[in-house]
């Protein structure tokens, strides 16, 4: 791994912001374990660090995206800010009320940042369990049209259709039903 | 088709749509509520869709990061044991913690109860009376000042008890009672006081044999006590005077040993409650034999106290006309106590009972 390349938290926010894979890895790699050691130290497990530093890790990565991140502190901080009020909701949630958090570091107040990242995870959540429901070939179908992005026509000869138009009347119905059930369980749980 | 409305929904929410198009499809939303409220859910799930895509893929290549790190980190994994400390650390430091403090509070707590026995078993207590310092600090200072000519008597620092061994003036008492003394006087009930001097001691035995100096002493009279050569029996009644303070006080009890502290065979084991002033007063008998010198008693155990048996008193007295030139010592041969009654007895006993008072 190229070490010096990202050295400074600067060089590895203007890495991500043009979409360079190495930039997001190294920063992965260089903070997993601060993370994983306060997820430990507050009775957590292996697998429930690595879900909470990658929930982390994507709130920083979507902040970064939409240049809206205004850091005043190292990257490093930001992240232990994010996992640590991730935790604690995730402590809540399991019933186990952390009255003292075992602390390795300094951690912000984050009052905005989070919330819409939950928001988002609940919403992507019923998407993904509708997403699931569906079935195949529309799961494919619409991920590929809408998700990757192909041509209607390529789309049309693999799954082997007579025609684009048949493709999408096909796509219009697995859209309809992924609909359906969507905004049933979405609305449901607003 | 119904499609073809939503495929026109599409076109216009990625822009496609040319201007005059896009118009005419404004204005059909500004009139067609049902239409708007379709395209503003359909929004909703494009976009959904859209970014769902882009966080699976996101995970997808935080997944990848996280088998790749832990690829690379498998050779320096870090020992089970280790993850196991890391996550426990605080339990066992608690546990850890309250053992020992249990422990320690137990030892802590056995020997506090411990202590008391320890005194029981190893304290012998001499009874010879301090006599109280600070009235005698105090008394000493008003004395002062009433009359600085001339200078009072030094009252007696300690005080024991003893007895007459002779009509011509020996007299024995513990030799802890005169250990150190400058000099000392004896005095009885009946007001005779004498001055007397340390003649022999049996170091070993605490015994001391006492002589009175006094010029115009013209000797006791007949003793009513003799001497018992041997041991006596376990169970006797025996009883004894002695100056535990200022008065004569006579105290009761039975010999409850033939053995004495931790033992010692030269001493008698007696359950007569003694006080500091007792020691080196006389041990009797019923019959009026004298059995024994008072010596000490165990601390912290009432009623018992150690007499040093006869015989040591009569081989010191054997000893005495051997080791110096005094003249021997002509011990009573008639006993006139038998066969009275207590009260009748310590009558007579009573004037050859004296208190020691040692000045130093």
């Amino acid at each position: 791994m190229k070490k010096g390349l990202y050295e400074t938290d600067e060089a590895i926010i203007e890495g991500i912001r043009f979409g360079d894979d190495r930039a997001l890895a190294h920063l992965y790699k260089l903070h997993f374990p601060m993370i994983s050691h306060f997820i430990l130290s507050n009775s957590g497990t292996d697998d429930e660090a690595k879900d909470i530093y990658q929930e982390g890790v994507i709130v920083f990565y979507e902040k970064v995206k939409s240049d809206s991140l205004e850091l005043t502190c190292q990257i490093k901080t930001y992240l232990y800010s994010v996992c640590r009020r991730l935790w604690l909701k995730k402590l809540a949630e399991k019933g186990r009320f952390a009255t003292k958090m075992d602390d390795a570091e300094n951690y912000l107040m984050l009052e905005d940042d989070v919330p819409q990242q939950e928001e988002n995870e609940r919403r992507f959540g019923v998407m993904e369990d509708a997403m699931n429901q569906l079935g195949e070939p529309c799961k494919t179908l619409l991920e590929d049209y809408y998700i990757r992005m192909q041509n209607m026509q390529d789309i049309t000869d693999r799954f082997g259709y007579t025609n684009t138009d048949t493709a999408k009347n096909q796509k219009y119905k697995c859209l309809q039903r992924l609909k359906k059930l969507f905004f049933t369980a979405y609305q449901a749980t607003v | 088709m119904e499609y073809l409305m939503y495929e026109q929904m599409e076109r216009y929410l990625a822009g496609k749509m040319v201007a005059d198009e896009k118009a005419a499809f404004e204005a059909l939303l500004q009139t067609d509520l049902r239409l708007a409220e379709r395209l503003k859910e359909h929004r909703t799930l494009l976009n959904t869709m859209q970014q769902y895509g882009q966080r699976q893929e996101l995970r997808g290549k935080l997944n990848a990061f996280h088998t790749e790190m832990e690829t690379e980190n498998s050779s320096q994994q870090t020992p089970k044991w280790q993850i196991f400390w890391k996550r426990h650390a605080q339990t066992m430091a608690v546990a850890a913690s309250v053992s020992l403090l249990s422990v320690f509070g137990t030892l802590w707590s056995v020997q506090q109860m411990k202590e008391p026995v320890k005194q029981q078993t190893a304290h012998y207590v001499e009874l010879r009376r301090e006599l109280d310092k600070l009235k005698r600090a105090q008394t000493a200072i008003i004395k002062d000042i009433n009359n600085t000519t001339k200078p009072a008597p030094r009252p007696a620092s300690v005080s024991g008890t003893g007895f007459a061994l002779s009509a011509n003036g020996y007299l024995v008492t513990s030799s802890h009672v005169v250990e150190g003394a400058d000099s000392i006087m004896i005095e009885n009930t009946s007001g005779a006081k004498y001055k007397v001097s340390e003649v022999y001691r049996d170091q070993v035995h605490d015994l001391s044999i006492l002589k009175v100096e006094d010029a115009g002493f013209a000797g006791f009279s007949k003793l009513p006590y003799t001497f018992k050569t041997t041991e006596s029996d376990l169970g006797e009644m025996v009883y004894t005077l002695g100056y535990p303070r200022e008065d004569i006080v006579f105290g009761e009890g039975s010999l409850s040993s033939t053995s004495g502290f931790q033992g010692d065979t030269t001493a008698y084991q007696i359950s007569i409650p003694l006080n500091p002033g007792n020691s080196g007063g006389p041990l009797l008998d019923d019959k009026g034999n004298l059995i024994g010198v008072i010596s000490g008693k165990q601390a912290g155990q009432e009623g018992a106290a150690f007499a040093i048996k006869s015989a040591y008193l009569l081989q010191l007295i054997s000893e005495l006309p051997l080791a110096t030139t005094l003249s021997p010592v002509s011990l009573p041969k008639a006993n006139t106590l038998a066969g009275n009654s207590r009260p009748q007895q310590l009558k007579k006993l009573k004037d050859f009972v004296f208190v020691v008072k040692v000045y130093n």
